[in-house]
């Protein structure tokens, strides 16, 4: 496996700066769903550590469920199909708070995809937090109502996000220079 | 909701104990897999938590997959059934080093199914490392190669253990006063 340092062309969001607004992001949505009750449902697998580390912030009463999903398209940011639902929601969230927690939003397809068939299921209401937000990638225009960070048409990878399924461990945000990279090398 | 306070017993594991151990676990992983490629794999939804953080700590190249699995019987825990996978593995474990990491392993009922099954996948090597481990419940034997804590027969919340699915975000592992708790509706 390739040392990321060698096609790592900057450091976008350290760890630092993660915490610090992981920790704000938690703050306000615990404020925002004071006395009630919310599910959180973490997007496998790329959200997993952003949803660890925020629920961790949150001071209000909640569950946590998962959906797994994968498109029809090709390659995961040039999707403009259907979802394909790879594992859903255990918990019926009909009448119930939903915030779902992604780590990053990009042409907003997918995300949009899954807005609407949470909808039909007619959810009390019906939230989306995201770690980062590439809104320059924006096709289809979706409601994001928490943002960790604005970033740049960059190719990110870390603190959850992979490249070819490896570096989600790194405890940064970094982008990639593609010329640099060699997959599996 | 109610308050955990209310219910909770002891704090058995705190958060700094918690880390620590996590950090020496990786370490030994770290040792262990020096040189080789390894595939985590996280059993949803207790196990991201812990996954998570342990993730962090784990510096060989590693990718990360995920299983959601449910017995036929009546309660994950208390299952000597069949295992039904909700959510198989992205990723062909033929000829891969898996280290399956768990929340906790109780009378290995279900661990065993699980690494039957893999083991059928023929992958080069297949570990289990659990953060906690109620050895005194065990009624059929599993190895388990990284071990967090032996804990005693206690009902036990936190940490990404779920009480009727809430408070899995709580930092520590603590024990449930049963008289005391009271299951929302």
């Amino acid at each position: 496996m390739q040392d990321y340092r060698e096609f790592m062309e900057e450091v976008l969001v350290d760890e630092q700066a993660i915490q610090k607004r992981v920790a704000e992001l938690g703050d306000q949505i615990s404020h925002a769903y004071q006395g009630q009750e919310l599910l959180v449902v973490c997007l496998l697998r790329g959200g997993m550590t952003f949803a660890a580390d925020l629920t961790r912030c949150l001071t209000v009463s909640h569950t946590l469920d998962c959906m797994s999903l994968s498109s029809y398209g090709v390659g995961r940011y040039a999707t403009s199909g259907n979802v394909r639902v790879n594992l859903d929601l255990l918990t019926n969230i009909q009448g119930i708070n939903v915030l779902l927690v992604e780590d990053i939003v990009d042409s907003g397809r997918t995300l949009a995809h899954v807005l609407e068939m949470l909808k039909t299921r007619e959810p009390q209401s019906l939230k989306v937090c995201v770690l980062l937000d590439k809104k320059y990638r924006r096709e289809v225009a979706v409601d994001v109502d928490y943002v960790g960070f604005d970033i740049p048409d960059k190719y990110v990878f870390g603190y959850g996000i992979d490249i070819d399924e490896h570096y989600r461990y790194l405890r940064f945000i970094a982008a990639a220079d593609l010329k640099k990279y060699r997959k599996g090398a | 909701m109610q308050d955990y306070h209310e219910f909770l017993a002891e704090v058995l594991i705190d958060e700094s104990t918690l880390q620590k151990r996590i950090r020496e676990l990786a370490a030994e992983i770290n040792r262990d897999y020096q040189g080789e490629d390894l595939l985590l794999i996280c059993i949803l939804r207790g196990g991201i938590v812990f996954m998570v953080d342990l993730m962090r700590q784990i510096t060989v190249p590693h990718a990360m997959d995920c299983m959601a699995l449910t017995s036929y019987g009546v309660g994950a825990r208390a299952s000597s059934g069949n295992i039904r996978m909700s959510l198989d593995l992205q990723t062909n474990i033929e000829g891969k080093n898996v280290l399956l990491v768990e929340d906790i392993v109780d009378s290995g009922h279900t661990l065993t199914h699980v690494l039957e099954m893999l083991k059928t996948r023929n992958p080069k090597s297949l570990k289990v490392c659990a953060l906690l481990d109620k050895a005194g419940r065990r009624e059929l034997p599993v190895p388990i190669h990284y071990r967090g804590f032996t804990i005693p027969n206690k009902f036990v919340f936190g940490y990404g253990l779920d009480l009727d699915e809430y408070y899995r975000n709580l930092p520590f592992v603590a024990v449930v006063d049963p008289n005391k708790y009271k299951p929302s509706v």
